[in-house]
């Protein structure tokens, strides 16, 4: 029994300890079911307390903007599903890896997305068809996938490679987007798989930096998210993607591993 | 014609959130991380008193405290296919939520927050009284349960409760606590976990 940490399992209960001691104090459990034991009883009392305080009626305006929040989302999440293609060309072999599935799909909605605005049908159909035949037949990795993302050209889609910075220098990743648009695509790999209790937030920083979302990464380190915005995305100066507590933070509070202008 | 299609979207919400009224919050997160908003706001309706209770505890602020009501549960929306309910009750996970964002509401705005002990010596936690416009009939539940815990609080010396207050809600470390109260740190080690213990006997048999 290590004293020193043990005296820590209280404060690890209210969660009221710094980052590095509760890694410690999570390393310690990991390795004695024993205190993992302690730290249940403690959690049981400690898991009261938001109990203690008296509920609070909220007033009806504040479910009203976070329903009208969540329909905005609800529904642009249902259009861009809409322009992923629902049916496989390939059956089985798309199953066989769900993420590359995905990585297609949102190539392929960045290029339906282009092609709405500026009519370049017929050299983004053929960018399509080339990553269809470099994820399917090749079964490349989604950074193989990342470097071979359409370049829009003229149009006025930009196509943004993400720098990553000293901390996660494997990182890598691309954002697109109308900047006059308030939504965008933001691929990335190369991030670990974070310990619980941690998440990856993705940030649009103009005056201020505010939330794009919160972003879970895959096994192998990979990622898609939609990001929507109150803001036209031109209107912010760079993102930049931080590691935050569980359930993203009001503004960056913890590493940042990924930093790029727009 | 805009009416007539928000009534209806109205009709169709109110409906799909009567369907779900009695399913347990860990079913209703997994049909959000799917996209549906009618089980985020049955959620809503189940905490969103609770999670203001706490979010103003903390700030002390009733506006910011609604922004962070709000914030938390578009945290849910956006991230419930995160919760693992292998970890614990999904109410765990939301009032974590609620409670580092006010936390990190009150360190960037500094934000007075409510006084750890009342003039007259009475721990605000004991001394709150319910808004007065809550419907008690919906939250008597709430209300109940928040008075089992006061009272288990109550039994607390006032030493042991200060510290597991201070560290909860405020989010003052181990050192901080100390240094504010003066006291050795291994004091505060022990007021914490003794705290802690005599809480979790005077409320076995609640289900948090």
């Amino acid at each position: 029994m290590d004293s020193h940490i043990e005296e820590l399992l209280p404060f690890y209960t209210l969660d009221a300890l710094t980052n590095e001691e509760r890694e410690l104090v999570e390393g310690y459990l990991a390795e004695h079911p024993e205190a993992r034991a302690r730290v249940q009883e403690l959690q049981s009392g400690a898991s009261a307390l938001p109990y203690a305080v008296s509920p609070v009626e909220p007033p009806g305006q504040v479910k009203d903007a976070l329903i009208r929040r969540v329909t905005a989302d609800a529904q642009a999440r249902q259009r861009t599903e809409a322009r992923v293609p629902t049916k496989p060309s390939r059956g089985g072999l798309w199953l066989e890896d769900l993420f590359r599935v995905l990585s297609l799909g949102a190539a392929t909605v960045a290029i339906l997305w282009a092609f709405a605005l500026n009519g370049q049908i017929a050299r983004l159909q053929e960018q399509v068809a080339s990553l269809n035949d470099q994820v399917t037949a090749q079964s490349e990795s989604l950074d193989e996938l990342i470097r071979n993302l359409p370049q829009t050209g003229e149009s006025d889609i930009i196509s943004v490679s993400l720098k990553s910075t000293e901390t996660q220098p494997r990182a890598l990743g691309q954002l697109i987007a109308d900047p006059n648009d308030q939504s965008a695509m933001l691929v990335i790999s190369g991030l670990p798989p974070l310990e619980p209790g941690q998440t990856y937030q993705v940030w649009l920083i103009g005056n201020a930096p505010v939330s794009a979302g919160l972003l879970t990464v895959d096994e192998n380190g990979q990622s898609v998210l939609i990001i929507t915005s109150e803001e036209a995305i031109g209107s912010f100066n760079s993102v930049g993607i931080s590691i935050e507590p569980e359930g993203g933070s009001m503004e960056p509070t913890g590493e940042i591993v990924v930093l790029s202008e727009l | 014609m805009a009416q007539i299609k928000n009534a209806s979207d109205a009709f169709v919400r109110s409906n799909n959130e009567k369907a779900l009224s009695d399913v347990p919050d860990e079913s209703l997160v997994a049909q959000v991380a799917r996209g549906n908003s009618a089980a985020l706001e049955v959620l809503y309706d189940r905490y969103a008193s609770r999670v203001l209770g706490i979010s103003l505890k903390i700030l002390g602020e009733q506006a910011l405290a609604e922004d962070i009501l709000q914030e938390t549960f578009w945290r849910v929306w956006q991230s419930a296919a995160t919760f693992q309910p292998q970890l614990g009750p999904f109410t765990g996970w939301l009032f974590r939520i609620a409670r580092n964002l006010a936390i990190d509401a009150y360190r960037r705005r500094n934000v007075r927050p409510q006084a750890f002990m009342g003039a007259n010596g009475v721990d605000p936690i004991l001394d709150a009284t319910p808004d007065p416009d809550m419907n008690v009939a919906e939250q008597a539940q709430l209300i109940l349960q928040s008075q089992r815990v006061r009272k288990a609080l109550g039994l607390l010396p006032g030493v042991q409760r200060q510290v597991i207050e201070m560290a909860y809600f405020y989010g003052m470390t181990r050192q901080e606590i100390a240094q504010a109260t003066g006291e050795a740190l291994g004091t505060i080690h022990t007021r914490a976990r003794l705290a802690l213990q005599k809480l979790r006997e005077e409320l076995s048999g609640e289900d948090f």
